[in-house]
């Protein structure tokens, strides 16, 4: 099994980085396309707003702004920086290009904790569910760590991570079907940022100081990625960092899931491109693949808002499709 | 006996043999040496019909061999690579039953019950025929696979690397039982041998790849010579002389000989 | 004598199964009752059985024992074309389509699928299994993400008639279709049973199959062709079956007393049909309808596969 994409020896062995691109620009050019994106996905929108509303203080303008365009280009922003950064982080630990939190029963997880929250302590607030939601998904995490570390093949790993999804998921529906909650359920099935608005959303600047501190720690999760012995040998308390990885992996899915829902493959998609781009070294990449992940995300958005204006369709969709068919792509083209 | 002429065959842009001429005669054996990616399996499989030369023409007996069928030429040619992977939960009977399928297409007769018992007796399997393959050592696999070839009773067998991963008493036993079908029953062998020993003490016939060319080909005595050895190998070797062959040392370099 | 012991038993359980099912509590209103509850066990043995079948000889072509064609994205074919349909004729075009018509669409589109997938994987004989399931894995997700969209978007009426297609359930056993199932099962069967021998050859991979003289090529093709009809069958009479064929083959694997297709196939139609009944039978009685067939099925499959690869270092 040597494909490109899926080298045995897991992501952190072949560190091919191409400097087929000047850094200068390969620097200005995504910043451009970043704050032309967050304009846009501020002018967006059901409700009409234009610039000059903005410069004569019309009340109405800035209350669109403040209480919805805002926060939703905020949690747009983290919950793709977070998710992608998860993954990466994720395709180091488990030594495997092919995971994400969709792959793994992380977000299966988060779900069926948040299922649990509302049906055991349906009077409890959100920190409650995050939390349920955090220590469900950390402890499907380390369980499917134990199994990774069993599997030897490597194309192996995603497809048990999705046997394992689908067997929370089934826990999950057994749960709400017995308590008449199925319906319920859908809601937060698929990733939507429509219902984002200030006062709801908070919970997902959780991410930044995740974010942040796996930066710190970018060092470290490179080496892991090159397996248990090297990391000894080079003196890295193994386990700790990988219940780290985890822990921070399962905050940021637990917080995106509860204020937005599930959105598969960006976690897949930008850290391989990136990988491809820029090679395996989190140190540098970490910040190129938040960046994407954010910019991914913003595009999805947008074009999900825009498709069928004004009504829109759900990021989770729109993610879903054109991750998706980045996959793809990157599967053929890694095969070639 | 089986004729190749000017064999071409190429992955991409890369050749992996060219303009390969040799022949088969009947009822010897004959083994195809070379250094590793000299293209011997390549050629083996072509042979087999396994995959289909780029360019040139293989006969059986005066035909050509892409005009047969397959069901046709799985009666008169048996082939065996290397045996597959998957876990098979076949006892070895059953798996030397699978020999007679050309001939009865799935629908066993006493004629095919009596060729399975033949090709047990002649490896002496008889005390492993119920065994199940997954239970069995490398070397008592690769013999079952070796009487589902011969099963087959075809006049002609080719073997990919039958002593591939074999102790030394397996591999003896697999190459004596070879000799044994050449002399005895009077078949066609073609084999690709890694061992020059094996091959230099069992075989009539010699074809030397290299490079995906023709190196040299002919007896034993003619293809087996300290120099050609040198030269296909690119290592020192000794040929030293014994009653009933020949042993060719490569273990120790020229100065340490002595 | 162990082999027909082994049958015998079976047989003989699932026969006691079936009776449970169809006969339990049947004394209220057997008029009403009986023929419902026959027709249901005649969709989970047509159904079951084209599961089994499928996956098994699946699992042969490909010389892999974890793929199976609801892995390889048949199935979520089948889901992309019921969303479809749904999305530009709304409910009412499923109900439409789902008579005679959509069945006979979504056999054309599995056999579509197929072929694509021989001209593209199993080009020059080698199939590259590993690159049609991510391509599978990534179908099922999008098409996943695609369906939920729907689940939100549709009208509760709507919900019902999409949730029923994307599960496994036999509440919407019709008679018109369960007899074209039943028709086209037992057709694949006929044409199936004379390359019985040959699918046996096949296991011990391409290579050897060949130097035994069997036209590789075209048997795969033969076969995947086959297997679309099947899977075309069980997703429409019963809904999709996800990892559920995975677990049929492989306890047909070790439950079979031997490892000839004359003796899995029948072991594995007997553990689809079994499981079907005793879900069935739990979900009436155990559970009291508190959940489905198709969660119970998907969650014993799970962990029984999960188990299974825990326990089980070298599986493919």
């Amino acid at each position: 099994m040597d494909r490109p994409v899926a080298p045995a020896a897991g992501p952190g062995a072949g560190n091919d980085c191409r400097p087929w691109r000047r850094r200068g620009m390969g620097r200005a050019l995504p910043g451009a396309l970043f704050a032309a994106l967050c304009l846009a996905s501020l002018m967006v929108g059901a409700g009409r707003m234009e610039l000059a509303q903005l410069t004569t203080f019309s009340g109405e303008a800035w209350l669109t702004l403040t209480a919805s365009r805002l926060p939703r280009l905020a949690a747009v922003v983290l919950t793709g920086a977070g998710l992608a950064v998860c993954g990466a982080v994720l395709q180091q630990i488990l030594r495997n290009r092919f995971v994400e939190p969709a792959t793994t029963g992380g977000l299966e997880a988060a779900k069926l904790g948040i299922l649990v929250a509302l049906t055991l302590l349906p009077g409890a607030g959100q920190g409650v569910r995050m939390a349920l939601a955090m220590a469900f998904c950390l402890a499907a995490s380390l369980i499917f760590a134990v199994i990774t570390a069993r599997l030897r093949a490597t194309v192996l790993v995603p497809v048990a991570g999705l046997m394992y999804g689908s067997v929370l998921g089934a826990l999950a529906e057994f749960y709400a079907y017995s308590r008449n909650f199925l319906q319920g359920m859908q809601g937060w099935m698929l990733g939507d940022f429509s219902k984002v608005v200030q006062g709801s959303y908070e919970v997902v600047w959780l991410v930044l100081p995740v974010v942040a501190a796996t930066y710190v720690f970018a060092r470290r999760f490179t080496l892991i990625g090159m397996g248990a012995e090297v990391a000894a040998s080079l003196g890295l308390g193994y386990r700790a960092m990988v219940v780290l990885g985890l822990v921070l992996v399962s905050a940021t899915v637990a917080a995106t899931v509860i204020t937005v829902g599930a959105i598969p493959f960006v976690g897949l998609v930008v850290p391989n491109l990136v990988s491809l781009w820029r090679g395996d070294d989190l140190t540098r990449t970490l910040p190129m693949i938040a960046a994407g992940g954010a910019m991914l995300l913003l595009i999805c958005d947008l074009f999900g808002r825009l498709i069928i204006w004004p009504y829109e369709v759900p990021v989770g969709l729109t993610g879903g499709g054109v991750g998706g068919l980045m996959f793809l792509f990157l599967i053929l083209w890694g095969r070639r | 006996m089986i004729l190749l002429t000017d064999i071409g065959k190429s992955h991409g842009t890369r050749a992996v043999l060219t303009g390969i001429t040799a022949r088969f005669p009947r009822q010897s054996l004959t083994s195809i040496i070379g250094p590793n990616g000299a293209g011997k399996s390549t050629l083996l499989m072509l042979i087999a019909r396994l995959a289909e030369p780029g360019s040139g023409r293989i006969t059986l007996g005066g035909a050509d061999i892409a005009r047969i069928s397959r069901a046709e030429y799985a009666r008169r040619v048996a082939t065996l690579r290397q045996f597959p992977a998957i876990e098979l939960r076949l006892t070895v009977e059953e798996l030397v039953a699978f020999g007679r399928f050309p001939h009865n297409r799935g629908r066993p007769t006493a004629e095919d019950r009596r060729a399975t018992d033949e090709a047990i007796a002649f490896l002496s399997l008889d005390t492993i025929r119920k065994a199940r393959l997954d239970e069995l050592s490398g070397g008592q696999r690769q013999m079952a696979f070796l009487a589902m070839t011969i099963a087959q009773q075809t006049d002609c067998l080719l073997l990919d690397e039958p002593l591939n991963n074999l102790d030394m008493r397996h591999a003896l036993r697999i190459m004596q039982a070879l000799r044994s079908l050449c002399d005895d029953l009077g078949r066609t062998v073609v084999a690709v041998i890694h061992d020059i020993n094996f091959a230099a003490n069992h075989s009539d016939q010699i074809i030397a790849l290299k490079d995906g060319r023709l190196h040299s080909s002919g007896t034993v005595d003619q293809v087996v010579t300290e120099a050609g050895l040198r030269d296909l190998y690119g290592l020192d070797f000794h040929i030293l002389p014994r009653p009933h062959g020949r042993l060719c040392d490569y273990f120790t370099p020229k100065g340490e000989a002595g | 004598m162990t082999a027909r012991a082994t049958f015998a038993l079976t047989a003989f359980g699932l026969a006691l199964l079936a009776l449970a099912f169809v006969l339990q509590g049947a004394a209220a209103d057997p008029v009403w009752l009986i023929p419902r509850r026959l027709m249901k066990l005649a969709a989970m043995i047509v159904g079951g059985c084209a599961v089994a079948l499928s996956s098994i000889s699946f699992q042969t072509v490909a010389g892999n024992r974890i793929l199976t064609p609801a892995v390889m994205g048949y199935e979520a074919v089948y889901l992309l074309l019921q969303s479809v349909l749904v999305l530009t004729l709304g409910a009412s075009g499923l109900t439409l389509w789902g008579g005679s018509g959509g069945f006979l669409l979504s056999i054309l589109f599995m056999l579509g699928y197929s072929l694509t997938l021989d001209r593209w994987l199993f080009r020059d004989g080698r199939a590259d299994l590993w690159m049609l399931m991510l391509v599978g894995l990534v179908l099922t997700m999008v098409i996943g993400t695609v369906t939920q969209f729907l689940q939100l978007r549709i009208s509760p009426g709507e919900f019902a008639i999409f949730q029923s297609a994307a599960q496994i359930s036999f509440e919407r056993v019709e008679p018109w279709r369960l007899l074209v199932s039943t028709i086209l099962f037992c057709v694949i069967c006929l044409a199936g049973w004379r390359g019985l021998p040959a699918l046996d050859v096949l296991a011990l991979g391409r290579d050897q199959a060949m130097s035994l003289g069997i036209d590789h090529r075209r048997a795969v093709r033969r076969l995947l062709m086959l297997i679309a009809v099947l899977v075309a069958v069980s997703t429409s009479l019963i809904g999709p079956t996800a990892f559920m064929g995975i677990f049929v083959a492989n306890l047909a694997y070790a439950l079979a007393p031997g490892a000839g297709h004359r003796l899995t196939l029948p072991m594995g139609c007997a553990i689809a049909v079994g499981m079907f009944l005793l879900a069935q039978l739990m979900v009436e009685h155990l559970f009291d309808y508190r959940t489905t067939v198709g969660i119970l099925v998907n969650l014993a499959c799970g962990v029984w596969f999960l188990a299974l690869m825990l326990r089980q270092r070298s599986m493919i």
